[in-house]
């Protein structure tokens, strides 16, 4: 039994702490090393986030130049498979524009009123001067989190937390800042909660992500009155992002669900919401 | 000295598995994700090198290589390099406890590696309150230990050509 334990121990250490021939660091060490670093994600200060940064930058361009060819096979599949759907999109662009034709008018009208009404309650709009444009730099699909990388950071004055929109519509929040480059974190996210407001109803609820499948309204009132197609929108609540910033539609099943406007994975350039960052603040 | 073109072909045959490493790490791809399963490659290549040939792949390398993904996937910095080296640590064990090669040994003596990294991976997430789909981590380990063979298979073949 003793001899058996001594074995045990003797393969232990003979794994763990023996360097092994050619191995320059043993495999204790290089454990103490990662939880070390893990401890130190938790500690925020300005030279540790800059070293941060640095390696952050320097690993994205280099995760940038050996996907290059994964994304060009990816462009050329979804090249491809654009050709073949042509005509069913071309089907249903037609149908959506008649809808729209008719709806012109009506929209139009309410743009007025929307405006009449915001400057009577005073209310900043978003205007085009405090957006930023950037371009997607790296979209490596991971099933645990739903994030990209986009190729600007603190050197175009964006902050943790600002309101990522694609066109206009708001597809996410920057959570990770670097010099050159910030992280993403999309809507689908596990880890993405977004207070929102549903149109035509006024029910105030939180948007909340589930990695693949389209996010779900949460925390909405019991006898709530939502309906299929009705529309989502930021809220401002808390004052993290802008209201009116336009998210999805409705899609009741078993579940009160979201259908984003923005198609998360055809995302090329943004618009980063500059006059948001209130969460650093 | 120049290498000679043998020498320089052998060279880059021993380095394939090192080059994968950094290619699956630096190309976010440590998981095949695809329609009806995933499966976790990092974990299966780092295990079958160190239980196989050691010195292809070193401990350092292996930390590197963590230290990318949890960059490029947008983790804690230490979270994957550790549940890595777990792995490493585990096969490192194995290989010390076995004399006979057999895949069913290999194979049985990977599920302990398995739970031991992903138990060490979720503490490390929840230490750093990320949230992660854990019912998708579970059939992840599944099907990564369900696929074992057939990287070994072609893991094996690899091996052989090198030692030739």
């Amino acid at each position: 039994m003793d001899t058996s334990r001594e074995d045990v121990g003797i393969a232990i250490r003979s794994a763990f702490l023996k360097r092994g021939t050619q191995q320059r660091f043993s495999l204790v060490v290089l454990i103490v090393f990662s939880v070390a670093l893990l401890f130190l994600e938790t500690v925020e200060t300005k030279p540790l986030n800059y070293i941060r940064s640095f390696i952050k930058d320097t690993i994205y361009r280099g995760s940038l130049i050996v996907s290059s060819p994964s994304n060009g096979i990816k462009n050329i599949y979804n090249t491809t498979k654009d050709h073949f759907n042509l005509y069913s999109d071309y089907r249903q662009i037609k149908n959506e524009n008649n809808k729209l034709k008719n709806q012109i008018s009506e929209s139009s009208y309410l743009i007025l009123e929307n405006t009449q009404l915001r400057k009577l309650i005073d209310e900043q709009t978003a205007s085009p001067s405090n957006l930023v444009s950037s371009r997607v730099m790296l979209d490596n699909q991971s099933p645990y989190l739903n994030s990209f990388i986009i190729n600007s950071g603190s050197n175009r004055k964006i902050k943790n937390g600002m309101a990522v929109l694609d066109g206009k519509n708001f597809v996410g929040r920057t959570v990770d800042v670097n010099f050159f480059s910030s992280r993403v974190l999309l809507v689908s996210d596990l880890n993405s909660k977004i207070p929102v407001i549903i149109e035509p109803s006024g029910h105030h609820a939180i948007l909340s992500g589930h990695g693949k499948n389209k996010p779900t309204l949460e925390y909405l009132p019991e006898n709530h009155t939502i309906k299929n197609g009705d529309k989502i929108y930021t809220s401002g609540k808390e004052g993290i992002f802008s209201p009116g910033l336009p998210i999805g539609e409705v899609i009741i099943d078993d579940q009160v669900r979201v259908s984003l406007f923005s198609d998360l994975s055809q995302i090329t350039f943004i618009n980063i919401y500059l006059g948001d960052s209130n969460i650093n603040k | 000295m120049a290498l000679s073109i043998k020498e320089f072909k052998f060279r880059l045959i021993e380095t394939i598995p090192l080059i994968l490493l950094f290619f699956i790490s630096l190309n976010g791809s440590s998981i095949i994700d695809l329609k009806f399963f995933s499966v976790n490659v990092h974990y299966i290549l780092i295990y079958y090198w160190v239980l196989r040939q050691p010195l292809t792949l070193g401990y350092g390398f292996i930390f590197l290589s963590g230290i990318i993904t949890d960059v490029v996937l947008g983790f804690p910095i230490g979270a994957n390099a550790l549940s890595l080296l777990i792995v490493a640590g585990v096969a490192a064990y194995v290989r010390v406890v076995t004399v006979r090669i057999k895949l069913i040994n290999d194979w049985v003596s990977f599920i302990p590696a398995l739970l031991l990294a992903n138990l060490v991976y979720f503490f490390s997430l929840s230490f750093s309150e990320y949230s992660i789909d854990y019912l998708y981590l579970f059939y992840n380990s599944i099907f990564t230990f369900a696929f074992y063979p057939i990287f070994w298979v072609a893991f094996s073949i690899l091996l052989n050509f090198m030692r030739s």
